[in-house]
């Protein structure tokens, strides 16, 4: 039996302004003519959504932004009603959706953990005893008789977290409010829950843009896009689809900024060198902006100098979206001794013998210095974005592997009393 | 004053039909705005709806007992008694309760749509106080359109339409078991209480319909 069971939902919302009350009664006289009524356009948040969930499972729900993780969730609390379908869930259900759900902010945390607690039938001699667990949890033990509104939101996080956890709800629904608490809240938070799924036997659904937990706490994952249940099954496989997604949307959307960011460079007023254009080269020739794993690659830069340069070094790096930097490498350190520039254009070539980026969307930054005094000529991050792809890596696998492989080699010796070692060499 | 008040001094009268008035116009009101103003709550959490016109009335009973103390009072300084017919006060005010219950539920639904319902309330309910026997007793409606016919052979269908208002029923009951020691006028009450009963129903399924697209809306 299962415990909640979601058959063909399907939610629209009805977009732009309400309509005004003259509106309304223009258009029921209409109807009443059979004459045609200005409809407003509908939006479908969830489109003909089917699933179920057995109790004690831990199911993460993924997608972008808008594609109907949060809708869905509210209709699991009951909190909105489907336009088509039906929902069933059998147990209370703890919702914790947005930052401090189901917390009044005109009452302080204390009358908002007996609020809560009523709200979801919890006798008041219960809640008693509960209390002083709460609020350690909580951590707000001088703020507790506080008005919730003076509370900053981290701290609003962290009272809802412990009430929704605290209080035996059969279902726990988590909806991106834990990116607000600080870290050492969050492990808090996530050990709490691996108690509640693992001891306790909870039904937990998990909305996170964090893939990586997403991943590590759930067993079972569903990916909606534009209120569609794309792919419903095991987390890794879910989560792999997700970031092939999304890894083609960064690039999508960075590839209209390179125009821009192209020229400029993070040093102001200096008008020396001018960045023009990057490209990266495969074996063949080609211009791509999809780097095959371990492949060979040449970056091409062209700048344009306004004076003579003498001696300038050259530094290029990758790093991810999100502004982690993964690789570098410096002219000077096997390129002594450049020369003169002359004023005009010049290109410069980095090749890459083997790409070991992880698949992945990363970007380049560009540095150019004159080696005598160390002045910084040009600057910039951000510039190209590219992206690694594999035929034979997972993609959520290298996730959570970090960066970078080492390209090592493995070697591993079968001795004689079959004992197994294994080392790497090179 | 020039309005006939019977044997009972026009303050006290008034300030008696005024009790009933207050409770049953700031229950109404704050019942309208219940929901729109625990939007917070509606949005992150579900429980039944109809909590919040019912509790915005139920705390409006604090402001009742006050009222209740300067009546006592006020009758105390009259040297007024209350006699036994006082005991039916409980089933005023829960009449009372159940017509504002009425406007609260129909009105708090509109207002999630229409913003303009809480605005538009107090001047409507403000019409509503002259055409309730607030300011002059019920019995100067009884005297002019039931023993004088002042209207013509409309007076008594005009009577009905006046104790249509649930409001004058329960003022001149409301009066007549606190202050003059008698039981209620049915007569009076009989046309709103039907009214009542008929709004009710229909005002708290509206409600509850409504209640579906809340979250959506508010």
């Amino acid at each position: 039996m299962p415990i909640i069971e979601v058959t063909h939902l399907t939610k629209e919302y009805q977009l732009g302004h309400i309509t005004s009350l003259k509106e309304n009664i223009t258009n029921s006289y209409r109807r009443l003519l059979g004459r045609p009524i200005h409809k407003r356009e509908n939006f479908k948040a969830l489109d003909d959504v089917s699933f179920s969930i057995e109790q004690g499972e831990v199911v993460g729900i993924i997608g972008h932004n808008g594609a109907g993780k949060s809708t869905l969730l509210k209709h699991l609390a009951n909190i909105s009603k489907p336009t088509k379908g039906s929902v069933k869930v059998l147990g209370s259900v703890a919702p914790l959706i947005e930052v401090g759900a189901g917390v009044n902010p005109e009452l302080t945390g204390r009358e908002n953990i007996y609020l809560n607690g009523a709200i979801l039938g919890i006798p008041k001699k219960i809640i008693h005893k509960k209390m002083d667990e709460i609020i350690e949890f909580s951590e707000l033990e001088q703020f507790i008789d506080t008005p919730v509104k003076r509370y900053s939101s981290g701290m609003s996080v962290k009272l809802g977290f412990s009430i929704a956890t605290s209080l035996d709800a059969d279902i726990l629904i988590v909806d991106e409010v834990l990116a607000v608490g600080d870290l050492a809240f969050q492990r808090k938070c996530f050990d709490r829950m691996e108690d509640m799924i693992k001891r306790q036997g909870k039904t937990v659904l998990l909305v996170s843009h964090n893939i990586r937990q997403v991943e590590r706490m759930c067993g079972r994952v569903i990916l909606l896009d534009h209120g569609k249940v794309i792919m419903d099954g095991s987390s890794s496989l879910a989560c792999n689809r997700f970031y092939e997604h999304s890894d083609e949307k960064i690039k999508l959307q960075t590839i209209h900024q390179q125009q821009e960011s192209i020229s400029k460079s993070s040093i102001p007023n200096v008008g020396t060198l001018k960045l023009l254009a990057i490209s990266i080269i495969d074996e063949k020739g080609q211009k791509i902006d999809r780097v095959n794993y371990l492949s060979r690659v040449t970056i091409k830069v062209r700048f344009e100098t306004y004076i003579e340069l003498k001696d300038p070094t050259f530094g290029i790096g990758a790093h991810t979206p999100d502004m982690i930097f993964v690789a570098n490498d410096d002219s000077i350190l096997s390129v002594s001794n450049i020369g003169i520039v002359f004023p005009g254009e010049f290109e410069i070539e980095y090749q890459i013998s083997k790409m070991a980026l992880l698949p992945g969307v990363y970007a380049l930054r560009i540095g150019a210095a004159l080696k005598d005094n160390d002045l910084p000529l040009f600057y910039g991050e951000n510039l190209c974005h590219f992206q690694v792809y594999s035929d034979t890596l997972s993609r959520s696998r290298t996730v959570s592997q970090g960066f970078v492989s080492f390209g090592g080699k493995w070697v591993i010796d079968k001795f004689q009393n079959s004992l197994l070692s294994t080392q790497i060499l090179q | 004053m020039g309005i006939d008040t019977g044997n009972i001094p026009y303050p006290i009268l008034t300030f008696a039909a005024l009790l009933p008035w207050v409770f049953f116009q700031e229950s109404a009101s704050e019942g309208v705005s219940s929901v729109t103003s625990n939007a917070a709550l509606i949005k992150k959490i579900y429980f039944p709806r109809e909590v919040f016109p019912i509790t915005a009335m139920v705390t409006k009973i604090v402001e009742l007992v006050i009222s209740f103390g300067i009546l006592a009072a006020m009758m105390l300084y009259y040297k007024m008694m209350p006699t036994v017919y006082s005991l039916w006060v409980p089933v005023v005010i829960l009449y009372t309760m159940i017509v504002a219950l009425g406007i609260s539920f129909f009105g708090a639904a509109i207002n999630v749509y229409y913003r303009d319902m809480s605005q538009a309330l107090p001047v409507v309910l403000s019409l509503l106080m002259y055409g309730s026997p607030v300011m002059y007793p019920l019995s100067l409606v009884h005297k002019k359109l039931i023993e004088e016919q002042a209207a013509g052979h409309w007076s008594n269908d005009l009577y009905t339409l006046y104790t249509l208002n649930p409001l004058a029923g329960i003022i001149d009951s409301f009066q007549r078991v606190m202050l003059k020691g008698l039981p209620p006028d049915f007569e009076a009450l009989y046309p709103g209480l039907v009214l009542t009963l008929v709004i009710l129903p229909l005002s708290y399924l509206y409600f509850k319909r409504a209640e579906n697209w809340f979250a959506d809306v508010i």
